[in-house]
């Protein structure tokens, strides 16, 4: 590609010729190009104090750049957990084959598509879940790429978002809520957004549509609230845009007869239109009126999440109604920094990051330190796979965040903070962004703090797509532009952090949750809970769970209530197996073991841990060295390489995995595997690599078996390919749809005979049984 | 100060003194690779890690200060066990070889590599030096060893092996005529008496090698010349017998006496293992008289203690085929080298441990991909048969041939630490090697540094270093975990990368990735 030299100037003009511009400089030149060019990076150095050295060592260490153009359209395969536990490397390979990339390839050779798989799109309800540029898909079986891709492509080129608008004049006659977070959206809320618009301009309603953040209730998107001015509240699930009519219709009278007859033939069309459109994301079924979503919410206790469903992010003005910086109010008029730490302290809240250290006496650390200059950090790096409580609470709660952040730095005596964001996140990066200009403006950011005299002013922070940079002193280097290598602790950024200066680095939800603490008391925070975890704790529910969705629930309250009660127990008929909890740094709990308490320490006993908050409901078709190897090969893809225990380590571990997997395996192996688990964990240099070991010797202590069963040959619920064959049984009705989807042609095509599975041509991309009308199609 | 204990000592370190350096400085040893003094702690090979007795937890003591009130252990059974599973992460991918596998294979363990580059050279005469370091009667082994070094030659698997036999062969007669024959220096008088009993190739090497570590040396043989199975078993075609006695003369002149024709019996022997300080019993095989002098037997012959070839703990030792009948001279040689240094070992009054085995790393065979990188270093064309076979090769020939060689050995066998740490703690280089390997590369453009970064550990010195030297390019890391490599930015060339750091940058790296050409 032909650069322009200007476009680089203008771009390391706007950002910054110092070394620690490199992040953003890198970021707005992958913007321009969609890719890194050579010589745009070399001419960077040379007007810049940016070495080659540093920008080829930054560039090629986040994820997020590339230094090869990429297609016209990304087409992002998740593979989260949730997702992969659904069978999202089969569609990832499926998806290689339509377009016809082998192994080494990753983008189509007339440059249209690139694909990548992700760690986790935040849609864990949809799993498996799509992504080709904007557009979403849920639901995704290996047959259904074509399809996606034609849908896509009609898509293309199709009319842009049209703008919102409100209906005018006359009595609001009550509200109408959409959600927007993240889920909503992929699963089709902003054609919803859109369909109720209309139906408000066309029957002349005055209604008023409003956004909200995320509800919680993402097994049940798109969510349609009716809130009438009188009466009792509405709450519509799995919305389709065509319901959207008749929902509308049933609460709010439109003003004329004439147009409301003329709206039942409009709507007729709309069906219409609406049947040929892709159904890959699962049909969503009228009528819903949820009967368990009091259950769902019931046993929740939202603090980080107060108000979920109910405030416009985004509006001040609302937040402030809702006693929204009255904390911080407080704070800055009546108490001194040593009182806000003394109620912090008080709380007895916990670092919500996963390790559980104590907020309260972080932040008597940071205070103690003898500097001018202190730095405040909220850790939004949050790249968990199966978890999204960070781009939840920024997308939905921005003030709340930022509220917990003003007071932080207030008490901890910084004048500066950083959110510390990923890149992925652009929706949060958005809110954010725009709730720091209205702060700013309303006087919650700046100088002289609502007249106390306390100056502080907030930044965002970009983060270039590395989990490990979710460790604290990783994002420190990070944010001072350089590889995010972890530093040994101590010293402990608390002492001296973001250039050499005391630090506060607090988790999202530590900040949410502070903001609630200051606003209400650390009674109202330290009465739930346990003794020595109080308050709440935001998981992403996902996984083989009926009701999954993001969660906020008391500490101390058992597994097994989540699952059953929150989750509504396991989907499908089958039998819970176990939960994955707290992700790659957690472990698996059995179902035997689901008496145990959601706390710090009892986790901990269980051999999981809190962690980022991911928790990944497993049945008996879940292969638990499957997870195992699943969870080493992300720890070991983000492995950051500086200390020998977790570059090699984490790598000899996940190949013994893959060698045990494939049936390769040896009695040796497992106690090899052991061997490294315990050395990983007791020798690595920070949080990332010696909690890796985590999900393997959870499995081991819980489910050797499993192991023992692979060494022998055999999966004994027939997940790992290598060990598994395909049979179709008597039930097989001759239907031939299993024969059309084979793409190895490996099932013969004999209308109305019992079809029969040829295992040696057969590549187990299990797009038979997935297709099967009569689940006659079984592994073996 | 700090007040801090070191393996329950109370010590006293500076303020913002590194722990490595206090430890150190108490004069206990600990290991290290990515620590670079003064400048910033890297944290990577973790093969400096201590206990913290507080906590029980194992730390780098390369990158952590030391504080009031500290407790450290600085070796347990523990610390060994991390130290030992750090090194064998390193070695399951450090992909190079410290001893050529020719060496290796060679039962004389002799420095073929070496040899190979002087005679490249045309130093004839500092190649026979290498030679006679190791063997004893190199222009007798150049005509009749079957050369199981040509079997482990890497250059097999390109094209065919280098002809170390005749090369050796070469500089073995190098200096035959001439007026001034090279005869290695002995070490100075220890007026120690050795006799050894039987000038077969097995005596005729224990004896070579004893008399270089200066010990007073003779050999008794029953027969009226010297030479044994040598003069038995192989035809005068192959081995014509000036070449044999020529050699043998060699070895009288470093003050080897010859008792020919001198019988021993169990009355004779008992008489010399008193009058002497060590006897060494090299009587070939079948010899049935041994049966007789009260030594231990088993079915092949006699047993001795391990690599040590000692009997008990007396000062008899026995080497060759009296111990196991063995047809190759080159085995028997490298045991009557192993010897002499056990029987040294005894005469200075030290443990007799024999000769140790020493570390070395390996990877197994040369992948197709790797060939063009190893050619690099050494020249294209088919191995050379000389003229008229029994002359051997010419001069240019030699040459021309010795180019050939692929240097596989390391350059810095002595200054590698990786090396001497895996040896020090027995590390095992196979315990979690996996299917799949790196290949090998050889980074050469570049006037005096060569890079193969298949040895890097990763430890990042030379990044510090090129950084510190503001290098226009210098080195840097490029992705991320295991697949993080050091490379020059932009796919420079090592040149441009090492302008002005290329020494510091060479001392420093621990292992043999960077060296000197």
């Amino acid at each position: 590609m032909q650069i322009d030299i200007k476009d680089i100037d203008r771009i390391v003009g706007e950002v910054g010729i110092q070394q620690h511009a490199v992040i953003p400089i890198l970021q707005a030149i992958q913007k321009r190009y969609n890719y890194l060019p050579e010589e745009a990076l070399r001419r960077v150095c040379e007007i810049s104090g940016i070495t080659p050295a540093r920008i080829v060592g930054v560039a090629s260490f986040y994820s997020q750049f590339r230094f090869h153009p990429a297609g016209d359209h990304m087409i992002k395969v998740c593979v989260g957990t949730a997702c992969h536990v659904k069978g999202a490397e089969q569609v990832y390979d499926a998806m290689k084959r339509e377009l016809d990339l082998d192994e080494t390839e990753d983008t189509t050779a007339s440059g249209k598509y690139t694909i990548e798989k992700v760690n986790c799109l935040g849609c864990c309800t949809l799993a498996p879940v799509v992504q080709i540029d904007h557009v979403t898909y849920g639901h995704v079986s290996t047959s259904q790429v074509a399809s996606i891709l034609s849908d896509f492509e009609s898509q293309k080129g199709a009319a842009g978002k049209k703008q919102f608008k409100y209906a005018d004049g006359g009595e609001v006659k009550g509200e109408i809520r959409i959600g927007l977070g993240s889920c909503c959206v992929a699963s089709g809320s902003d054609e919803i957004r859109d369909a109720v618009k209309d139906t408000i301009d066309r029957n002349g309603l005055n209604v008023k549509l409003k956004q909200v953040g995320c509800v919680g209730m993402c097994h049940q998107v798109p969510l349609v609230e009716i809130v009438p001015s009188k009466g009792e509240t509405t709450l519509y699930s799995k919305v389709k845009a065509a319901d959207v009519e008749q929902i509308v219709e049933q609460h709010f009278q439109p003003e004329r007869l004439l147009k409301r007859i003329s709206n039942r033939i409009l709507r007729a069309a709309d069906n219409i239109r609406d049947d040929s459109r892709w159904i890959g994301v699962d049909r969503y079924s009228l009528d819903v009126r949820e009967k368990h979503v009091s259950s769902f919410l019931g046993k929740q206790v939202p603090m980080a999440t107060e108000f979920r469903g109910i405030i416009n992010p985004i509006d001040v003005e609302e937040y402030k109604e809702r006693n929204g910086f009255r904390g911080l109010a407080r704070v800055l008029s009546e108490m001194t920094p040593g009182q806000v730490i003394h109620e912090i302290t008080e709380s007895g809240i916990r670092g919500r990051g996963g390790a559980g250290f104590p907020t309260g006496k972080k932040w008597s650390l940071v205070a103690a330190g003898d500097s001018k200059t202190k730095y405040v950090i909220c850790n939004g790096d949050e790249g968990d796979p199966g978890a999204f409580m960070d781009r939840m609470l920024l997308e939905s709660y921005p003030y709340r965040i930022i509220e917990g952040m003003i007071a932080a730095g207030y008490a901890v005596g910084a004048t500066e903070g950083i959110l510390y964001i990923r890149a992925e996140y652009p929706l949060a990066v958005n809110r954010i962004m725009q709730a720091l200009e209205i702060c700013r403006e309303q006087g919650y950011l700046g100088k002289n703090i609502l007249g106390s005299g306390f100056d502080f002013d907030l930044t965002v922070y970009q983060g270039a797509g590395a989990f490990v940079c979710g460790e604290e002193t990783a994002l420190i280097e990070s944010i001072e532009g350089k590889r995010g290598f972890p530093r040994i602790r101590p010293p402990f950024p608390a002492v001296q952090g973001l250039w050499g200066k005391p630090t506060l680095v607090n988790n999202t939800e530590s900040f949410a949750q502070i903001a609630y603490i200051l606003k209400n008391s650390a009674q109202a925070f330290n009465r739930i809970g346990t003794e020595t975890s109080r308050g709440t704790k935001v998981f992403a529910l996902a996984g083989k769970v009926v009701r999954g969705g993001l969660i906020e629930v008391p500490m101390g309250m058992t597994i097994r209530e989540v699952v059953e009660e929150i989750g509504g127990g396991v989907a499908n008929g089958r039998t819970f197996k176990a939960v994955q909890i707290g992700g790659p740094s957690g472990g698996c709990v059995p179902s035997w073991k689901s008496g145990t308490a959601i706390d710090f320490e009892s986790l901990k006993e269980v051999g999981a841990m809190m962690g980022s908050g991911g928790l990944v409901v497993l049945d008996d078709t879940d292969c638990m060295v499957d997870i195992a190897r699943y969870f080493l090969t992300f720890t070991q893809n983000e492995a950051c390489g500086k200390c020998s225990f977790g570059r090699i380590g984490t790598k000899r571990m996940l190949e013994i995995l893959e060698k045990i997997t494939s049936g390769r395996g040896t009695e040796k192996d497992i106690e090899n595997l052991e061997h490294l688990a315990h050395w990983t964990k007791k020798g690595s240099l920070c949080g990332l690599c010696s909690t890796a070991p985590n999900p393997i010797l959870s499995t081991l202590k819980y489910f050797r078996d499993e192991y023992e069963a692979h060494i022998r040959g055999e999966c004994p619920v027939g997940k790992c390919k290598e060990l598994i064959r395909y049979e179709i049984t008597d039930d097989c009705i001759g239907c031939t749809l299993c024969a059309q989807d084979c793409p190895v042609d490996a099932i013969a095509f004999r209308p109305h005979e019992k079809h029969e599975v040829n295992n040696e041509l057969c590549i187990k991309c299990d797009g038979c049984r997935q297709v099967c009308p009569e689940d006659a199609v079984i592994t073996k | 100060m700090v007040k801090l204990k070191i393996d329950n000592r109370e010590v006293e370190a500076e303020i913002g003194s590194v722990l490595i350096d206090v430890i150190r400085g108490e004069g206990t040893e600990v290991p290290s690779m990515c620590y670079l003094k003064d400048a910033e702690h890297f944290t990577s090979c973790m093969v400096c890690v201590v206990k913290d007795k507080t906590t029980g937890t194992i730390i780098p003591s390369c990158s952590l200060k030391a504080e009031e009130g500290m407790d450290i252990i600085s070796m347990d059974e523990e610390v060994q066990e991390a130290r030992k599973t750090a090194l064998e992460l390193l070695l399951s991918e450090h992909v190079g070889d410290c001893e050529a596998p020719c060496q290796i294979t060679c039962p004389a363990h002799m420095d073929i590599p070496l040899m190979n580059r002087l005679l490249a050279e045309g130093k004839f005469l500092e190649a026979l030096k290498v030679v006679k370091k190791d063997i004893a009667l190199p222009s007798v082994l150049g005509r009749i060893c079957p050369a199981p070094c040509e079997g482990a030659c890497r250059r097999k698997s390109i094209d065919e092996p280098i002809s170390i036999c005749l090369l050796k062969r070469f500089a073995g007669d190098c200096d035959i005529g001439s007026d001034a024959q090279w005869i290695p220096e002995n070490e100075p008088d220890t007026g120690k008496q050795v006799t050894i009993i039987g000038a077969g190739p097995a005596g005729l090497a224990a004896a070579y090698h004893l008399a270089l570590k200066g010990h007073n040396c003779t050999i008794l043989d029953r027969n009226r010349k010297a030479g044994g199975s040598l003069l038995k078993e192989v035809s005068t075609e192959e081995l014509p017998a000036d070449v044999l006695q020529h050699e043998i003369s060699l070895i009288g002149q470093t003050g080897v006496a010859f008792k020919l024709n001198t019988s021993v019996d169990a009355k004779g022997f008992m008489e010399l293992t008193r009058s002497c300080d060590a006897v060494v019993v090299a009587v070939g095989k079948g010899e049935s008289g041994v049966s007789e002098w009260g030594l231990p037997m088993h079915s092949k012959g006699v047993e001795t203690e391990g690599r040590t070839y000692r009997i008990g703990d007396s000062n008899v030792f026995v080497v060759g085929s009296a111990l196991k009948p063995s047809k190759m001279a080159i085995r028997v040689l490298g045991q009557g080298k192993e010897v002499a240094f056990s029987v040294d070992q005894f005469l200075a009054k030290k443990p007799v441990s024999g000769e140790k085995f020493i570390f070395n790393s390996r990877f197994g065979k040369l992948l197709p991909g790797e060939y063009a990188e190893y050619l690099k270093e050494s020249k294209e064309g088919v191995r050379l048969e000389p003229e008229v076979a029994a002359r051997g090769f010419s001069a240019e020939q030699v040459m021309e041939e010795a180019r050939r060689c692929l240097h596989c050995d390391c350059r810095d066998l002595q200054s590698c630490k990786l090396r001497a740490y895996s040896d020090e703690y027995h590390a095992d280089q196979k315990r979690f090697r996996s299917e799949e390997r790196l290949l090998c590369r050889k980074l050469d453009q570049h006037d005096r540094v060569i890079y193969e970064p298949s040895k890097c550990i990763k430890c990042g010195i030379c990044v510090r270093i090129t950084e510190k030297y503001k290098e226009d390019f210098g080195l840097t890391f490029i992705g991320r975990g295991f697949d993080v490599v050091i490379g020059i930015p932009f796919n420079e060339t090592l040149r441009n990368g090492l302008k002005i750091a290329a020494d510091e940058v060479v001392t420093s790296c621990p292992t043999g990735a960077l060296s000197l050409k």
